[in-house]
């Protein structure tokens, strides 16, 4: 589903990303670990187009197309989330306008029509359920004065409403509380764990990984995943820390 | 046509350029297309008005109440003072208040038209009109208020002319805990200055002047409103948000004046440019000249860009880049709009700023 092959990308000039590659195929869950500063984000927005994130070597092909080629929005349109590390705040844009927009533009742009008011919020309020989030969140500006977690379980509300092929989530575990964390992992499986989808989880615990277990771990430092295993390479980074790698 | 026209040298006048003005006012009439005036009526049930290149258009009219003769306005203003003559007024004595919103659809072919309208409310009255402007060609409004002890007043005004330039003037006294609410929306693509003065001249007396104005192209639009508190427990709010794309030029100024004896004034000014590319211009002078102790004047001036990393998200959510900034624009000028009392009468103008966000253009009649 995803071919990353020797991938090199620069942030403001400065080289981040030094030949990276990785395949993930359908019905697959692939985390990637590493050190703050790695390079996992700079991934992560590579892939989602970013402005500012150049592509300086290497491919991408998703599904067969070339994402580098695609703008952000068809890439989203082509089945790519992206969970944010950080989710923005947009005052003045309500959740449910921003949400109704992104699925029908998606739509629109895959020649499907476009939902309806109603037939977008029973869409919207199913999810929201699922997510233990109050409908009343999601009539309030997009992120605006959600708590750290709540801005979370909101990208994974998200992502429950597109219903993506692919999806890169980027620490959706940092801030959560006990619960929260459980409540996501289970979502995560329920919407993404399915033959035809795959995921990539960046994450720093191994406790998330309890509730979503990965298919393959990977190590990424200095821009190039240094080590890759089963769901056990986890359980040693989190006993011997990254130092050990480096020996 | 020879008017003695302001200079940009004068403070009040340094961001206008009225210098394609005279060339304006000479063309020629009738060069607009077949446009329908009741197309842009809303049916809220109150008199209606139609004024053709400011001639009234007793065919296309309902106006009950509101009567057409020699206004009682004069003015020294500049622009102003050419709108003399006759005019429309509303007059409504002690507690009335019209069958519905007054509605006038003033609709410019070309060439300059003059026209000055009078608004007076006895105590207690109250009345909304909705004004909307169309065509191309110059059009120069002078406006009167008068608004007697609780009188309300709110103005919805939307500047939709396809082309030339529109310029306000209004004028007005607000009495003792009266209100004046006046909204405009500027989503045409004429040029145009939208000048006020306002006098809180009774004690408890509440102004608020604000708006969105939209530019693109080489089109420049302009605010310029003087609110002056006289009185004591007197409030002001301004809340102006103004959008420039292209080579656009947007400029607010806006001041408020409180006198010696306003004790307890509460003024509020909210000031916000939004530059959608870097050719543009947004020019912001908020002004507060204060001669009583104990007043409260908040005032906030900012201009920026749209924010990159919503941009971003927004995309990566799968929503193109054109239709991200329409959504980030129509988000920071909601709140100025937001102001409109009447829900149709908002709904409306809000239609017309999403029209010029989507880039369909004007709605306000084509050149032939
Ligand atoms: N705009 C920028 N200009 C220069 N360097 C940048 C810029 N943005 C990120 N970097 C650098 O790129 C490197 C990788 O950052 P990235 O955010 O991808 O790390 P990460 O692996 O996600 O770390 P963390 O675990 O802390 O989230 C860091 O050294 C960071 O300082
Ligand atoms: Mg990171």
């Amino acid at each position: 589903m995803l071919k990353i092959e020797n991938l090199h990308a620069e942030v403001d000039g400065k080289p981040i990303l030094k030949g990276l590659t990785l395949a993930i195929n359908p019905g697959e869950i692939h985390a990637i670990m590493g050190p703050n500063g790695a390079g996992k984000s700079t991934l992560a927005y590579t892939l989602g187009g970013r402005p500012g994130y150049d592509v300086t070597g290497g491919s991408v092909d998703f599904a067969g197309q070339d994402l580098l080629e695609m703008e952000p929005h068809e890439r989203a349109a082509a089945g790519l989330f992206l969970g944010f590390q950080y989710p923005v705040e947009i005052p003045g844009v309500s959740n449910v306008q921003f949400l109704r927009e992104a699925l029908n533009s998606q739509r629109r742009n895959r020649g499907e029509a476009p939902l309806s008011g109603g037939e977008f919020l029973k869409v919207a309020r199913a999810q929201a359920d699922a997510m233990g989030m109050d409908m009343d969140m999601l009539k309030r500006p997009v992120n605006v004065g959600f708590s750290g977690g709540e801005k979370k379980r909101n990208e994974m509300v998200q992502m429950g409403i597109i219903d993506p092929r692919l999806a890169i989530l980027d620490e959706t575990d940092s801030g959560l509380d006990i619960d929260a964390l459980r409540v996501v992992g289970e979502g995560i499986n329920r919407i993404m764990r399915t033959p035809d989808k795959a995921v990539l989880l960046i994450t720093h615990y191994q406790r998330l990984l309890d509730y979503v277990q990965p298919d393959f771990v990977h190590v990424l430092s200095a821009g190039r995943i240094v080590r890759s295993g089963g769901k056990e390479l986890a359980l040693e980074l989190e006993r011997e820390g990254y130092g050990a790698l480096a020996a | 046509m020879n008017l003695a026209l302001p200079s940009v040298r004068q403070e009040a006048w340094r961001w206008s350029d009225l210098s394609g003005l005279e060339a304006i006012a000479d063309a020629p009439r009738g060069a607009v297309e077949a446009l329908d005036p009741s197309a842009f009526f809303l049916d809220l049930g109150g008199p209606r008005l139609v004024f053709i290149d400011g001639v009234f258009d007793a065919a296309s009219s309902d106006p009950q109440g509101v009567t057409i003769g020699p206004v009682d306005a004069a003015t020294d203003h500049p622009l102003g003072r050419a709108a003399t003559g006759t005019g429309w007024t509303l007059s409504l004595g002690t507690d009335h208040a019209t069958s519905g919103p007054v509605e006038i659809v003033h609709v410019a072919t070309g060439g300059a038209n003059h026209l000055p309208g009078r608004i007076a409310l006895a105590a207690d009255a109250q009345a909304s009109i909705v004004e909307t402007f169309l065509g191309i060609g110059w059009t120069n409004r002078l406006t009167h208020i008068d608004l007697a002890p609780a009188a309300r007043l709110m103005r919805s005004v939307r500047l939709l002319q396809r082309e030339g330039f529109v310029s306000l003037r209004d004028e007005a006294e607000i009495g003792q805990a009266a209100s004046l609410v006046t909204i405009v929306l500027g989503a045409g693509e004429a040029g145009s200055r939208i000048d006020a003065a306002l006098n809180l001249s009774g004690e408890s007396a509440f102004a608020e002047m604000g708006g969105t104005l939209l530019c693109r192209g080489d089109q420049r639009q302009e605010a310029a409103v003087v609110l002056r508190h006289a009185a004591e427990n007197g409030a002001s709010r301004q809340t102006w948000r103004a959008v420039a794309a292209d080579r656009a030029t947007a400029s607010l100024a806006a001041r408020v004046e409180v006198a010696r004896g306003a004790q307890k004034t509460d003024g509020e000014q909210s000031l916000r440019g939004l530059l959608l590319k870097r050719t543009a211009t947004v020019n912001l002078k908020p002004e507060l000249e204060i001669f009583a102790d104990d007043v409260k004047c908040a005032h906030g001036a900012t201009v920026g860009e749209l924010d990159r990393n919503a941009l971003f998200y927004l995309q990566s959510r799968g929503i193109p880049p054109a239709q991200a900034e329409a959504l980030l624009t129509r988000a920071f000028v909601a709140d100025a709009l937001d102001r409109i009392g009447e829900e149709k009468v908002r709904e409306a103008f809000v239609k017309d700023a999403d029209a010029w966000l989507d880039g369909e253009g004007v709605s306000g009649g084509s050149a032939t």
